[in-house]
């Protein structure tokens, strides 16, 4: 691997532009686009077809607006497993965080009175509050009871989707629907559209915001360094003075608030009510776990990476509507891209263990969450 | 109220919901004691799931229906083999990957294939048949509930006494687990560390295979997306529960079973749904809990180092 020279302002941003044609990631997304094209091929559909539909799809019409309304949602949530990711604890349980801060931001603003842009601040904050209190629980349970986060996290998902099915279903309903939900919010609590964003939802730029906070947080500040250090190598960053126990409950912690967030910008910004079975139902959860992993837990490329993969969603919904082919397959194609990443299929990836000199510490785990988090769970 | 929950049907029920979780359990409970963490269990067991309607669709047998998933839950192993194994990635990375390939593909491949979505029903794919073992099935309680399964029933839980022999009581189940515990040492001695654990990791593909086979064929007799439904995470927790002891791995079995079908029955008494649904997940949790054992051994997280 090539050991880049220290490089500051223009030239670091040059020297980054250059290496993306030859990094492991372009190479892996080349590999799944072709590897896909044989499955598509099987199927009996021209794959180049198929393939020019996704971008007509994704890049026409109210194409952009509804790939940045899915972007943001797939980036927050991305950012708030990063968090947890990048200290080497593996947070499967952000689907339930973001439920539950769903349905606290809609009780908030159903039923507090006051200006539209105060109740959804306080919205926020109860999802915020919501989404990290449903974290905390695996967290206590791992520091305190030695219960694996990986597992805990994510038996945790189901209740709270039978939870918030069950206060939705006997206690917040609307009465005057079919399904399952609650009533409207009022109207002045939706959150706007932008015109120059294309019309899409205004959380676009809170969310940019909070791409830039968490970059420079981790890059710039101490905690930041240490939660990079404890990803890598517990041990050493124990060794080093951090206290760990607490450093789990906090990224946890903020990893689930930011969740929660992303549950109250679903219900305020995009269906306007808590639908059960929607926020589970969108997949959102999964697809920023890929594209964190995909991004190594840096901000930045988890904003390319989850913008990269709304265009794919909402290009395959494209695809199914004029190729006949079925939109999972943008599924299939981000899971390809994670393996063939994680099994270092393309070449000028270090192998785990290998003793060449590690230039980028960040950049060396891609595909992996943290070099140390597999040896957590032993029997 | 309680003679209306507790009965014969129950423990039917419970058997029944026990199966699938077991054999998928078993398969990582030897991926465990080669030292591969096996969490694709839940993505393997539906891709075996979808090919076992699939090849029993098209053929008309549903025991090639079973070879079908056999195949099925041994290629998406594979994937794990090589990467884990071979390449040295990170196995809850590619595990998690796999698993939201296995929804992907089969969610894709569904309407591709049949023209349809959701739910894939239809009297072409041929179920599993039962076998009634004479006798023993009249036994009062337990004999309909143990004694008149489909073969892939009996094999899983016959397995469990086999494992353990093989384990304990065999070289290859000494090597197996020295493997795990040391492979450096294992390979010292001269046992082939990659070897045991590709065959590990396809015995574990082979299960789960046949866990989504009895759930597509035995269980019910279609396929709908995302049928295994966190079978497979419960059957990763069993292994952790059952500290990767065949006898302890089938108790946690046959409690995540009896949750299940506690729920079921609890359903018809006019239960919350949401309650029941979420009553396997809590008995897990709880078991977990109450376990209070040290699942995380390598890193102390209250400040003592391991």
């Amino acid at each position: 691997m090539r050991v880049p020279e220290p490089s500051v302002g223009a030239r670091a941003i040059r020297d980054r532009l250059a290496s993306v044609g030859t990094s492991p990631v372009t190479m892996a997304l080349v590999l799944s686009f072709l590897l896909c094209a044989v499955i598509i091929l099987v199927t009996g559909v021209n794959p180049l077809s198929a393939y020019a539909e996704m971008w007509r799809g994704a890049s026409s019409g109210s194409g952009p607006r509804t790939v940045i309304d899915r972007a943001v949602p797939i980036i927050g949530m991305a950012l708030a497993i990063s968090i947890p990711f990048r200290t080497g604890i593996v947070n499967l349980g952000a689907e339930g965080q973001m439920i539950v801060g769903g349905l606290a931001a809609a009780l908030t603003a159903i039923h507090l009175p006051g200006p539209g842009a105060f109740v959804i601040g306080v919205s926020f904050l109860a999802a915020s509050a919501a989404g990290a209190a449903w974290a905390l629980l695996p967290a206590i349970g791992q520091t305190a009871l030695q219960l694996p986060i990986l597992i805990s996290s994510l038996l945790l998902n189901a209740p709270a989707r039978a939870l918030t099915s069950y206060l939705v279903k006997y206690y917040f309903g609307d009465p005057t629907a079919t399904s399952t939900t609650t009533v409207a919010v009022p109207e002045a609590t939706r959150i706007p559209t932008l015109g120059w964003l294309s019309g899409a939802s205004a959380t676009a730029v809170p969310v940019l915001a909070l791409v830039v906070a968490i970059a420079l947080f981790n890059g710039r500040t101490a905690p930041g360094y240490q939660s990079l250090v404890s990803g890598i190598n517990l041990r050493f960053s124990r060794y080093g003075g951090v206290a760990v126990a607490r450093q789990t409950i906090v990224s946890m912690g903020v990893g689930g608030s930011i969740a929660g967030m992303v549950g109250a910008h679903l219900v305020l910004g995009q269906s306007g009510r808590f639908v059960d079975g929607d926020l589970a139902g969108s997949g959102f959860a999964w697809t920023g776990l890929l594209v964190c992993l995909i991004a190594a837990n840096r901000a930045v490329p988890i904003l390319v990476a989850g913008s990269f993969f709304a265009a794919l969603q909402v290009g395959g919904l494209a695809m199914q509507r004029s190729a006949g082919v079925s939109w999972q397959l943008a599924q299939v194609l981000q899971a390809i891209v994670i393996l063939t990443l994680a099994m270092r299929v393309v070449p000028g990836m270090r192998r785990r263990g290998s003793s060449e000199p590690t230039p980028n510490l960040e950049a060396d785990v891609i595909g992996q969450i943290a070099p140390g988090a597999a040896d957590v769970v032993k029997v | 109220m309680f003679d209306q929950l507790f009965d014969a049907a129950l423990l039917d029920s419970v058997v029944r919901a026990s199966v699938p979780i077991l054999l998928a359990a078993i398969g990582g409970l030897i991926c465990e004691r080669a030292g591969v963490f096996q969490i694709s269990l839940e993505g393997t067991m539906l891709v075996g799931a979808f090919t076992a309607v699939s090849v029993s669709y098209v053929s008309g047998n549903a025991y090639l229906g079973v070879l079908g998933a056999i195949a099925g839950g041994m290629a998406t192993s594979s994937l794990l083999a090589v990467g884990h194994v071979s390449r040295k990635g990170d196995p809850i990375v590619i595990g998690i990957a796999i698993n939201l390939l296995a929804v992907g593909l089969t969610g894709f491949l569904l309407p591709q294939f049949f023209d349809l979505r959701g739910v894939f029903r239809d009297p072409a794919i041929v179920g599993l048949e039962k076998y009634e073992i004479p006798l023993l099935a009249d036994l009062p309680v337990v004999g309909n509930a143990l004694f008149d399964m489909t073969l892939v029933g009996y094999l899983a839980f016959v397995l469990v006494p086999v494992v353990w022999i093989m384990l304990f009581r065999t070289a290859v189940g000494l090597r197996l687990r020295g493997v795990g515990e040391n492979p450096a040492a294992a390979h010292t001695r001269g046992v082939p560390v990659t070897t045991y654990q590709y065959t590990a990791v396809a015995t574990s593909g082979l299960l789960a295979g046949l866990a989504g086979a009895q759930l597509a064929l035995g269980n019910v007799v279609q396929f709908a997306e995302n049928m295994t439904a966190g079978r497979g995470w419960i059957a990763v927790v069993a292994v952790l529960l059952g500290r990767a002891h065949p006898f302890g791995v089938l108790a946690a079995c046959l409690l995540f079973g009896f949750a299940e079908g506690l729920g079921f029955r609890l359903q018809g008494n006019g239960f919350a749904v949401q309650a029941t649904d979420a009553l396997p997940w809590v008995a897990t949790l709880l078991a977990l809990v109450i376990a209070r054992r040290r699942f995380i051994r390598l890193v102390d997280l209250t400040g003592r180092m391991a």
